[in-house]
């Protein structure tokens, strides 16, 4: 394994808060809002509905949380110096980014998998077994949006502001894209609001998928299209700290 | 010949925005040179370490062991440790170490260099296991020149590297400096802190306005600058106008402080008209008076340019 892949993975690893909010609350939230408001539904294929459509949103949640966890963190070893350290060792530069995206890409695996385990054999969610492989792997592959904004922030913000945005960030996704609320609860313009967001189309993806089709077109355009920008700006937001990194 | 080289630099240049930090600098290091860049904060001596290193962009010909900054930089054959360098958080010292390590064996320079050697050498002994968050300034720039020194390269570049040290520590660190310097690395320091550059190095290069105004061992540096000074107490209204070779008066109550480039002359002057010269002190110029007569006439030149 990359070495520097290893150290990066072991710092986030160490991190408790990082479990707890990426894997642990969305497995706890999947039981208890599944439990609860399931409970209102009328006969078992409603259940069986709420539960798959619940379990979805709270892997979406973890998962982004995961990417935006992981990645905005970039900006504390900005603050530290330890990236500039870095930086004058013989790593170069575009493994240091390279192996950001990696330790992104991984951390919102362990997310996904767990809630899905909870769905399935706490909820009782049933899914073909390759709709469960397509499903982890779209909302996996799905999350390289947020590693990219989660890059994009941690670059463009300094450790304060940083530090708040990975909670802040990860709630306005979640509560506006319709992660804990469903969208069609939403009144109407709220409703607009939530198309706007990576986070909505992220969750629609992995809802197409459950329903036992393939992502709709325009869902994998939105969040490709969100990808590329985030990813475009984040390039060009690193660029300019580079040249501005040292004023003295 | 080119081997001799360690660092050169052609007419640098280094703009932030509208500023010119570094000013057409030229400087050239022989292998095994131990230099000290002085200057007071603004004078470009931070700007000059982080261009060698590819840090910030900059214009002129960087030459490091032949190399451009960059690709010197990924050959393993620079060590540094910077102002604004650091540490990452929620790792240990052992393992940041391992990291750098590695980083350099892969880039073909073999680490030769055992790993209780280098702790020995940077003064680390017991930290290994320690989180980084646990460390004390002092032994937070140890372990960052453990980082520097881990590839064990021939061109070692530190930019205000004792600054967070006490005076033992300081101590410790410059002797391990000169014990570098003697297997023939290269070590260029960036410095306010004048004694150190007179004791440390071989060679002081004196920086203001981005470029350099005196180089050579700190005794030409001091001796280039030739002024004295002459103290004594005497009552208030004693006469000293019209000495000769006084360049300046100072009174500060009955302490009279003269500058002179002609201590005898003066002397002879103040004894001819009969003056007490009660607690007579004469000093030669400390590098101190060097630094800060070369950079103020450089600020004053810089000034009407």
């Amino acid at each position: 394994m990359n070495p520097l892949f290893a150290f990066q993975l072991r710092r986030v690893g160490r991190n408790r808060q990082f479990l707890f909010f990426t894997v642990l609350m969305p497995a706890l939230f999947t039981v208890f809002f599944t439990k609860v408001f399931g409970g209102f539904a009328g006969d078992a294929a409603d259940r069986q509905a709420y539960a798959t459509t619940y379990m979805v949103s709270m892997m979406a949640y973890g998962a982004l949380g995961a990417a935006l966890g992981a990645t905005i963190r970039v900006s504390f070893d900005r603050a530290s110096g330890w990236l500039r350290q870095l930086r004058i060792t013989p790593v170069p530069t575009s493994s240091v980014v390279a192996v950001d995206v990696a330790v992104g890409m991984l951390l919102t695996l362990p997310g996904l998998v767990v809630v899905a385990a909870v769905g399935r054999f706490v909820n009782g969610v049933d899914l073909p077994p390759l709709t469960w492989a397509a499903l982890v792997a779209v909302l996996w592959l799905g999350s390289g949006a947020f590693v990219a904004l989660g890059l994009l922030v941690g670059h463009a913000l300094d450790e304060k502001a940083a530090g708040g945005a990975i909670g802040i960030l990860g709630t306005i996704l979640a509560a506006l894209g319709g992660l804990w609320v469903p969208v069609q609860l939403f009144p109407e313009a709220l409703r607009a609001v939530a198309h706007t967001l990576p986070s909505y189309w992220y969750a629609e993806l992995g809802r197409d998928v459950a329903a036992g089709g393939a992502p709709a077109p325009l869902a994998v355009l939105a969040l490709a299209g969100f990808a590329a920008a985030f990813a475009l700006l984040a390039a060009a937001v690193a660029q300019r700290r580079a040249l501005h990194a040292v004023a003295g | 010949m080119p081997r001799e080289t360690a660092l050169e630099l052609e007419s640098l240049t280094v703009r932030y925005g509208g500023t010119v930090a570094v000013d057409g600098l030229d400087l050239r290091l022989r292998r095994g040179e131990t230099v000290a860049l002085l200057g007071p904060n603004g004078a470009g001596k931070s700007t000059v370490v982080n261009a060698v290193l590819g840090l910030v962009p900059s214009s002129g010909r960087i030459s490091v062991l032949g190399r451009d900054p960059r690709e010197a930089v990924r050959a393993g054959c620079v060590g540094a440790m910077l102002q604004h360098g650091g540490l990452p958080g929620e790792a240990r010292v052992g393992e940041v170490l391992a990291l750098v390590r590695r980083s350099f064996g892969r880039a073909g320079r073999a680490i030769a260099w055992p790993l209780d050697d280098l702790v020995a050498t940077a003064g680390i002994d017991g930290l290994l296991d320690r989180p980084v968050e646990a460390l004390s300034g002092g032994q937070r720039q140890r372990v960052l020149l453990a980082v520097a020194l881990a590839g064990e390269p021939p061109l070692l570049l530190l930019d205000e590297p004792t600054s967070a040290m006490d005076v033992a520590g300081r101590r410790a660190f410059w002797t391990t400096m000169r014990a570098l310097a003697d297997r023939g690395t290269t070590v260029v320091f960036a410095t306010h802190h004048l004694e150190e550059a007179d004791a440390v190095a071989d060679r002081v290069v004196v920086v203001a306005g981005g470029r350099v105004v005196a180089d050579g061992p700190a005794a030409a540096v001091k001796a280039g600058i030739g002024g004295r000074t002459v103290a004594f107490t005497a009552a208030p209204g004693t006469p000293l106008h019209d000495l000769p070779g006084t360049t300046a008066l100072d009174r500060a109550g009955d302490r009279v402080v003269l500058s002179t480039d002609d201590v005898e002359a003066t002397l002879q002057a103040l004894l001819a008209r009969g003056t007490r010269l009660a607690d007579l002190e004469v000093h030669g110029a400390s590098l101190e008076d060097a630094v800060l007569s070369l950079t103020a006439t450089r600020t004053t030149t810089g000034a009407t340019r």
